[in-house]
């Protein structure tokens, strides 16, 4: 079991460095200020005016914690309604058909117009991207719990609330967990592009700001510390997903 | 309370059909006086499941009448302690946790917490499983997993136990072992109980009456005492004439009825 961890985290070090040297390599190759040293890099993230970065990250950080609950919450009780009640599915179900395949960048102008530059339509888009994955795998995941699994509750007289509690959400907390893990990855993309308007803070608009002052050193510094943040960030759904599903295996 | 003609588990003239028009269950009459236990025989879609599940409380919508103690279990849900065939354990919930939050939802007033874990305590280790408690369901074996279920029931204290071909998927020797930790359990805390079995030899080892039930819904079930067989020791009752003569008996009953 440890020796398995172990070796894992051996390989993730392994491609690092290896990525790493090819970037070296390139840097010797290109020889231009357009792609400093790896190595100078590491330094300037080192260098960064501490208080500063850790405001730009928790910038981020926020608005993605608040996008995603916000996706989590109505996309959790859309997805049980559905994956309940017929009724509601038949309702629900063509409005979700013909919303999901509008690529949710596109709304990125809308959602400007509606609610301005600010917080509101940063948040909002996050929210958006999630909203529909949470959706449709609430719904399925709920689906696929077998009827029969709520009969021991039912016979004994729990309420809807119990059966919610104990068996309808933690049948759909896997897809809900890997539903989260990939639509993590194009949250934090929008999230980039939220960032270059309307604010003094976060992550995108510190890399954006890098890039105005012809600072490369800083930017590159910028990206590192953006993929550091979304890679913490793709830990810890690894640990909720190793905390809440020891059952499976 | 003294035994009076309405005590025990009476249902009349119970059918129930499903929303497609299928007669699932036809007419069928049955009393269980309280703190015994009946088997159940019959062939497959006889509907051995769906009388299970409507006194269960899981299928609501059927005629006639399910009554305990005098009063329509739709008003006045008796506790039932329910073993499905498939086990109806919550694979994300340990050995524990599983009795645990059964023990809380139907018994909600009750709040000793200490005597609750040793009432856990002890079902698991009168079912011979008391190592096992931490575990999670999907780890465990078939057999296993039986054994908890059966614990969650006793733990319950019901007024009605419902077993539905508990046992059908173990092999035989498990299948004798947990008949007889089932047996034990239960003449030391006897429910009002209705065991479902195709397994015509079960029906004989656990009933104190065996209720035959005919593939063709319009006919009624057949009540077979079974009372001198039960009494026999368990350890002796394979091997004892009574049974033998019972189980030839049953053979005939059910190639008249099936
Ligand atoms: N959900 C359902 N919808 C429609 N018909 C059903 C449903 N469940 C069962 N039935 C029908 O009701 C009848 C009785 O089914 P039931 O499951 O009670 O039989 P059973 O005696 O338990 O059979 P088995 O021994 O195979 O478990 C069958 O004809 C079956 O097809
Ligand atoms: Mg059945």
């Amino acid at each position: 079991m440890n020796n398995k961890k172990s070796h894992h985290v051996l390989r993730l070090l392994l491609v690092f460095v290896s990525m790493n040297v090819i970037w070296y390599i390139a840097y010797v190759l290109i020889n231009h200020s357009i792609l400093p040293s790896p190595l100078a890099v590491y330094s300037s993230m080192g260098h960064l005016e501490g208080k500063k970065v850790w405001l730009d990250v928790c910038y981020s950080l926020f608005r993605i914690f608040a996008g995603v609950l916000l996706a989590l919450t109505i996309g959790m009780s859309i997805g049980l309604l559905m994956g309940r009640s017929r009724i509601w599915n038949k309702l629900l179900d063509p409005v979700v058909y013909l919303t999901y395949p509008i690529p949710k960048i596109a709304l990125l102008p809308v959602v400007m117009l509606f609610f301005g530059l600010g917080e509101t339509s940063k948040i909002l888009m996050i929210m958006l991207i999630v909203l529909f994955q949470v959706i449709i795998s609430v719904r399925d995941g709920v689906k696929a719990i077998p009827d029969s699994t709520y009969d021991v509750l039912t016979s004994i007289g729990a309420s809807a609330l119990q059966k919610f509690w104990h068996v309808t959400l933690p049948g759909a907390l896997s897809v809900i967990l890997s539903t989260i893990r990939i639509s993590l990855g194009t949250a934090i993309s929008i999230l980039f592009f939220t960032e270059i308007y309307g604010t003094e803070h976060g992550m995108g608009f510190f890399i954006m700001d890098a890039w105005l002052r012809m600072d490369y050193t800083e930017m590159y510094a910028g990206i590192m510390l953006f993929s550091l943040v979304g890679f913490v960030l793709f830990l810890l759904v690894d640990y909720l997903d190793y905390r809440f599903m020891k059952w499976r295996n | 309370m003294s035994p009076s003609r309405n005590s025990g588990l009476h249902i009349k003239e119970l059918s129930v059909t499903y929303k497609d028009g299928q007669l699932a269950l036809g007419r069928v009459n049955l009393s269980v006086p309280e703190h015994s236990i009946y088997t159940i025989l019959g062939p497959s879609g006889s509907g051995k499941s769906t009388l299970l599940r409507t006194i269960a409380g899981l299928i609501k919508e059927y005629q006639g009448e399910i009554l305990f103690d005098g009063i329509s279990v739709h008003t006045q849900e008796p506790l039932i302690g329910l073993v499905p065939q498939s086990y109806g354990l919550l694979p994300w919930k340990t050995v524990h946790a599983n009795i645990n939050m059964a023990m809380k939802i139907s018994h909600p007033y009750r709040n000793q917490r200490q005597s609750q874990e040793q009432q856990i305590q002890h079902w698991l280790a009168a079912m011979g499983i008391a190592d096992l408690a931490k575990r999670y369901p999907l780890s465990l074996s078939g057999g296993q997993q039986q054994r908890v279920a059966i614990a969650r029931a006793f733990a319950l204290e019901p007024t009605i136990m419902l077993l539905d071909e508990p046992f059908s998927a173990l092999d035989a020797v498990t299948r004798e072992t947990i008949q007889r930790l089932f047996l034990e359990n239960w003449i030391a805390h006897p429910a009002t109980t209705l065991f479902v079995t195709h397994d015509v030899e079960e029906a004989i080892l656990l009933g104190e009456k065996i209720i035959v039930m005919p593939s063709n819904k319009e006919n009624h079930q057949v009540l077979i005492d079974n009372d001198h067989v039960f009494r026999i020791k368990h350890e002796d009752k394979r091997d004892s004439d009574d049974f033998f003569q019972q189980t030839k008996r049953i053979r005939k009953v059910i190639q008249e009825q099936w």
